[in-house]
């Protein structure tokens, strides 16, 4: 069976065991207003998931969403207080500043050169210290954290029935996502640059703007999710989403991406984000410290990581019985010729 | 001949590299629907030639025409547009996407901006049909076998409307089923009017396929045989040249000391090599020849530890040894690996580091510290024996030149009590003075009681070092050569598969 069939069916096991642990043991667990609050935890996460996925299948990663999250929201903040432009401006701004900062983190990548780690790391010092700056601040200096009383951008925070419109808008960013990667050529492509690197240059994709496009869609998400948090929360604090970005690839991880890419997809990302909602949401019903969720959330993504180095080892056995090690006749082939050519 | 007939003719190629010239004056011509074999020992130019023919390398001088018109071709791309392909291994596809995605990879066919799958299935269908092959457009590329994702390659190919294959060696990785299908493919593209470039090692291959071979050697185009007038003798003879067949040539065998170091039996690793049975003596040479990818240089590293035969038992000094590198270093064992630059030495340490690297255990002894009197010592010492240059041991060791790396990576080894050295391609890409101290360094070991296993493709270098040479090929012991004067004619038909009782006639 194919590895993304396994994980996929690994990650909903580990999920479903934890519906079926939390449910059977817990009354007010699987009711209706808790299984909507659920989904509301989930999609925030969710939705800056759906756009790291892009990165990290591109054996990339994005360290820098939960500052994109705090910037955003921060210059929406800044438009309500000192504006009153109509809501769409502040929602047009927020898409926009997220859509730059994340092609700002493919510049750096694909320009510069610089690993994904070491550029995202540093525009997230960059963009919570931008978040910093903006925030609004009383005449004495210190920050003050204004409420936002636009009633228009708060119905981002409200739900239409039970739904939270949050929720709503996790599940079409998701199905979005799935379509962009898996019926377009962009989707082929983010898979074969992460898979290899340099056959996808041989087959004449551009990857370098395979890369911009990825960062790009995941700085969109972040800002996304941004004005949903913003919104529910009725204010911005430069502090916002601190941490974020270790949940949102940790969701990804546990659905299914491979850190040396090429693997997994949104819906894999979606089932991440649910799981990761569901731990926090039962440890909290049982009143266990907060300790416990984040000491199995390491323990998950070790499994799952174990569970890709185990399949690849096995992989690579199988085909070295079926044939002989191509990649060294070949790299003996190479240096035989070559070095003999240089002293005939 | 009918100049229609003709799909590419270079003329007059030529390409040095730091003034060497490499080819010289080489002429290839190619019909429209033909297999064109080119062979030549290592280091004939045949890499070259293909590199040249496909962008990768720029050409010093001559044409090239594609169709009777002349063209310049200076990228990859140039060659693609053409229709020139090349069969690269499995180095371009995609392991995580299908058949289907990689044959169209760059090339999607959409319908307003969605893929239109269907679509694309259908082109792929059609196309494997089309060759008869059997392969499913859905298949994930990493669970195919090797010979499948050849033909995934070729595929790639033939989408690109591709009217040369040019494929290197395509059988080094192919077990003897899968090869045969490889040759049923070909020949089914034959019929469709694609030309093939064939680039092997294998006789008997050449032999089979090919409707003309030329031969390479040193860089000229020696001879263009069509398929009445390949045989293996022949072909053999003008890829050596005459004058190597000259007594100085020849290795001479010598008679080993009683005195077993290390036996093995039955050794095998599935899909690398199988059965393979020797005994090793004390200061004796052991040459192992045989064609790029029989597995040689596997065995050498399951022998040092870090590899793990599947079946088979080795021992040394009369105890089976299990285990790791370490323990297997600690008994006397060093290895020169092949691949220096990544397994032999660490570029970004310097000389001395590099040195004392597997020396520790004797360096600090009972001690907790290193002592950096004693490490520069110990490199001082290596420096002088090897004649290191320059003589500095703060030099990083990727600075060096190959052939002083080369000396490194044999230095860290004579730094302690050697009873074991295992050694691989000790001269590739290394000049012809430092060739000669290595030369001279192996025969001081083996003097000293040293027990050596020297695996090379360079066969003057095989015969000259060599007390006893084992042939390999695909994976097994073919033949051994223990006595008498051996030339390197009698080690290529060995490494070929021409079992030849004649060599006896020439004593």
């Amino acid at each position: 069976m194919r590895q993304e069939t396994i994980r996929r069916l690994f990650s909903l096991l580990l999920l479903s065991i934890l519906i079926v642990a939390f449910g059977a043991t817990s009354k007010l667990f699987l009711t209706l207003p808790n299984i909507f609050t659920l989904l509301r935890e989930a999609s925030v996460t969710g939705i800056l998931a759906v756009g790291v996925t892009f990165v990290i299948i591109t054996a990339g990663i994005d360290l820098s969403t939960g500052a994109i999250v705090a910037f955003v929201a921060m210059v929406c903040a800044n438009i309500f207080y000192y504006t009153t432009l109509p809501v769409w401006v502040a929602l047009a701004a927020g898409l926009l500043i997220g859509a730059g900062a994340g092609y700002l983190n493919g510049l750096l990548v694909t320009r510069l050169h610089l690993p994904d780690f070491i550029a995202t790391l540093s525009t997230q010092g960059i963009f919570r210290g931008l978040a910093l700056i903006i925030a609004i601040r009383s005449s004495t200096g210190s920050i003050s954290n204004k409420v936002i009383t636009n009633q228009g951008f708060l119905l981002l925070g409200d739900r239409v029935s039970v739904v939270y419109l949050v929720t709503i808008a996790f599940f079409v960013v998701a199905l979005l996502g799935q379509g962009i990667l898996k019926m377009t050529p962009l989707g082929t492509h983010t898979y074969a640059i992460g898979s290899s690197r340099k056959s996808a240059d041989l087959s004449g994709i551009n990857s370098d703007r395979v890369k911009k496009v990825a960062f790009t869609i995941s700085g969109i998400c972040s800002a996304v999710g941004a004005l949903f948090l913003t919104a529910r929360m009725q204010t911005a604090i430069p502090e916002l989403g601190t941490g974020l970005e270790f949940d949102v690839i940790a969701a990804v991880v546990i659905g299914g991406c491979a850190f040396s890419g090429g693997r997994g997809d949104v819906f894999g990302s979606v089932v991440g984000a649910l799981f990761m909602a569901i731990l926090t949401n039962g440890i909290y019903k049982y009143n266990l410290p907060a300790a416990f969720h984040i000491i199995i959330k390491g323990c998950v993504i070790i499994i799952m990581v174990i569970f890709d180095s185990v399949y690849h080892r096995r992989m690579d056995d199988r085909i070295r019985k079926a044939g002989k090690m191509l990649d060294q006749a070949a790299a003996a082939a190479e240096a035989a010729g070559g070095g003999a050519g240089g002293i005939s | 001949m009918n100049v229609d007939d003709i799909l590419l003719r270079a003329v007059d190629i030529e390409k040095s590299f730091s003034g060497v010239k490499v080819l010289k004056k080489v002429g290839l011509d190619i019909r429209r629907g033909e297999v064109h074999a080119v062979m030549g020992e290592n280091g004939a130019g045949k890499s070259t030639l293909i590199k040249v023919l496909t962008g990768v390398y720029p050409r010093d001088e001559g044409k090239i025409f594609f169709n009777g018109a002349s063209v310049t071709i200076n990228s990859r791309q140039d060659a693609k547009d053409l229709g020139i392909a090349v069969i690269y291994q499995e180095l371009s596809l995609i392991p995580t996407l299908t058949v289907a995605q990689n044959i169209l990879l760059g090339q999607e066919i959409c319908r307003a901006g969605i893929l239109d799958n269907g679509a694309m299935k259908l082109a792929i269908r059609k196309l494997i049909e089309t060759y008869g092959f059997s392969l499913n457009p859905d298949a994930i590329v990493e669970t195919l076998s090797i010979a499948q994702r050849q033909t995934v390659e070729i595929l790639k190919a033939l989408s690109m409307q591709s009217s040369l294959i040019i494929m290197d060696e395509p059988t080094a990785s192919l077990s003897v089923k899968e090869s045969e299908n490889l040759f049923q493919t070909i020949g089914a593209l034959k019929k469709r009017g694609v030309s093939i470039l064939y680039i092997s090692h294998r006789l008997e291959e050449v032999y089979r396929l090919a409707d003309r071979l030329t031969i390479l050697r040193d860089g000229e185009r020696i001879a263009v045989l069509s398929q009445g007038e390949i045989n293996p003798r022949d072909v053999i003879r003008l890829m050596i040249g005459k004058e190597l067949r000259q007594s100085e040539h020849a290795g001479r065998m010598r008679p080993s000391r009683p005195e077993v170091v290390l036996r093995v039996r039955n050794l095998s690793r599935r899909g690398v090599f199988s059965d393979i049975s020797f005994d090793l003596h004390r200061g004796e040479v052991l040459g192992i020849g045989g064609l790029v990818g029989s597995g040689r240089s596997e065995i050498l590293h399951c022998l040092f530890g870090s590899d793990r035969p599947d079946s088979g038992d080795i021992l040394f000094e009369g105890k089976p040894i299990r285990g790791t590198v370490s323990r297997n270093i600690r008994s006397g064992f060093g290895l020169v690996p092949e691949d220096r630059r990544t397994q032999g030495f660490i570029p970004l340490l310097s000389m001395k580091r590099n040195i004392v690297l597997t020396n520790y255990d004797h360096l600090v002894g009972r001690r907790l510290f290193i002592s950096g009197k004693s490490e520069l010592a110990m490199c001082r010492d290596a420096i002088q024996r090897l004649d290191i240059r320059p003589a500095n041991s703060e030099i990083h060791a990727g600075n060096l030149s190959g052939g002083n790396q080369q000396k490194v990576v044999v230095g860290k080894w004579l730094m302690r009590d050697l009873k074991m050295l295992l050694i691989d391609e000790p001269t590739a890409g290394i000049d012809v003075g430092v060739k000669e101290d290595i030369y001279a360094l192996i025969g001081e070991l083996a003097e000293k009681g040293v027990a050596v296993i020297l695996v090379s493709s360079d066969l003057p270098e095989l015969l000259r070092i060599s007390h006893r040479i084992l042939v390999m090929r695909k994976g097994r012991i073919f033949r051994e050569f223990s006595e008498g004067s051996v030339s390197q004619e009698d080690v290529l038909k060995a490494a070929s598969g021409i079992q030849d009782r004649e060599i006896e006639s020439n004593e």
